[in-house]
């Protein structure tokens, strides 16, 4: 005889894709997300809106000994600019041979570079222990009184991150951030400047999402920054950037768009000044990185253009990310 | 009053004299010193960091040779 089997307790039925995003993520506000640094708040702007542009032809070749250390061969061609006291900008053609050695270790980073005028660009990157890093950076010249040395100390809590920062000619800094919400952080600055005897207070504020940033930055020096940047597809980005000065009443507005594909990478800007600047970097080969960079500024009818060529050879793995060398 | 109020700051001044010499000559030595200390330190620095990166990375493992380090390929 059939007997009605009752049906089995089963669990309730997991709940339809639709209904879940219906909900609102509930916010754990002792877990966030640690904030970025600081410093990097406008990185994404600063990233598209910011190439390296230059004047002249430069080629750098980097040897890698192991994994961890390498040498670097640079010659620059090209104009620098020299400071002087009238608006006029006055360019010196240079040329020098640059060598650098590196070594980059999971613990400590060394970079040094030495050029043919006896000028040294040295930066260390330690970590002192999990949580706490010491970053030093100099510029050292054979010249009297023109050499510069600074040390961060940087502290990276759960959801907060702190750095102090010292400074030759008694510069000392310090800065916080902290995440309030998820997407939404806020963080602020002060520094002191014995030798010219001024000191500051800044404020800072980030929101991002996984597609949108927005980074807000005001300073008692007179400077109002803001920034957006919209993540339009994976490989496309868009970024805007306006910047005021309330004590000289200097105002700069920026708009630019950055495209991230497979073999390169092509940013591209037009300014409020009447600068227009564009900046390829492709992949030809393997270890082979080539730049070209142009910047038209009809303002004082300046045109500058710059070839680059990377060529990286390391013996034992493939190239590092060029990220990696101007990441810190 | 005018001579009371002159004796008393003679007489102060004497007083103060021996204490802020002490204290101004040990200043100035710690600032001398401090000075001296961060010319070396800068003159190290250029001359030796250098050398100190290609001493550490020839020092890590895999040990890269010398002929490595000297030839331009």
């Amino acid at each position: 005889m059939a007997t009605l089997v009752p049906p089995a307790t089963t669990a309730p039925p997991p709940p339809s894709p639709d209904s879940k995003p219906a909900e609102p993520e509930k916010v754990d506000y002792m877990d966030l997300p640690c904030p970025i640094p600081y410093e990097e708040i406008h990185r994404e702007s600063f990233m598209s809106l910011k190439p390296e542009l230059f004047e002249g032809l430069r080629f750098d070749f980097t040897k890698g000994l192991n994994q961890r250390f390498s040498l670097s061969h640079s010659v620059f061609m090209g104009p620098t600019e020299v400071p002087s006291q009238s608006a006029e900008v006055i360019k010196i053609p240079t040329a020098h041979y640059e060598f650098g050695a590196n070594f980059i270790d999971p613990k400590m980073m060394l970079f040094g570079r030495i050029l043919t005028d006896g000028r040294l660009n040295a930066r260390v990157k330690c970590d002192l222990s999990e949580n706490l890093t010491l970053k030093a950076n100099a510029q050292l010249t054979n010249e009297p009184h023109m050499s510069h040395g600074m040390a961060n100390f940087d502290y990276k809590g759960s959801d907060f991150r702190t750095q102090l920062q010292l400074g030759n000619g008694a510069l000392f800094g310090a800065s916080y951030i902290q995440s309030v919400t998820p997407h939404l952080a806020l963080g602020g600055e002060v520094f002191w400047a014995g030798q010219h005897r001024k000191s500051g207070i800044g404020y800072a504020a980030r929101y991002n999402t996984d597609k949108m940033v927005a980074t807000g930055q005001v300073a008692s020096t007179g400077m109002v920054a803001l920034s957006y940047v919209q993540k339009v597809s994976e490989k496309v980005s868009l970024a805007s950037d306006f910047m005021y000065n309330y004590m000289s009443r200097d105002v700069t507005a920026s708009l630019g768009y950055d495209y991230i594909l497979r073999q390169c990478r092509l940013r591209g800007k037009i300014d409020s000044n009447g600068c227009t600047a564009a900046f390829l970097e492709e992949r030809l080969n393997m270890g082979l990185n080539f730049i070209l960079s142009a910047e038209v500024r009809i303002d004082t009818y300046c045109f500058f253009f710059f070839f680059f060529f990377f060529f990286q050879l390391i013996l034992c793995q493939p190239p590092q990310a060029i990220e990696q060398s101007t990441g810190f | 009053m005018a001579s009371r109020v002159a004796l008393k700051t003679k007489s102060k001044g004497a007083k103060g004299g021996a204490k802020p010499a002490d204290e101004r000559s040990a200043v100035k030595c710690l600032k001398e010193w401090s000075t001296w200390t961060v010319k070396k330190a800068k003159v190290i620095t250029h001359y030796g960091f250098i050398p100190m990166v290609i001493i550490i990375g020839m020092s890590s493992e895999p040990k890269p040779s010398i002929s490595q380090l000297l030839s331009p390929i």
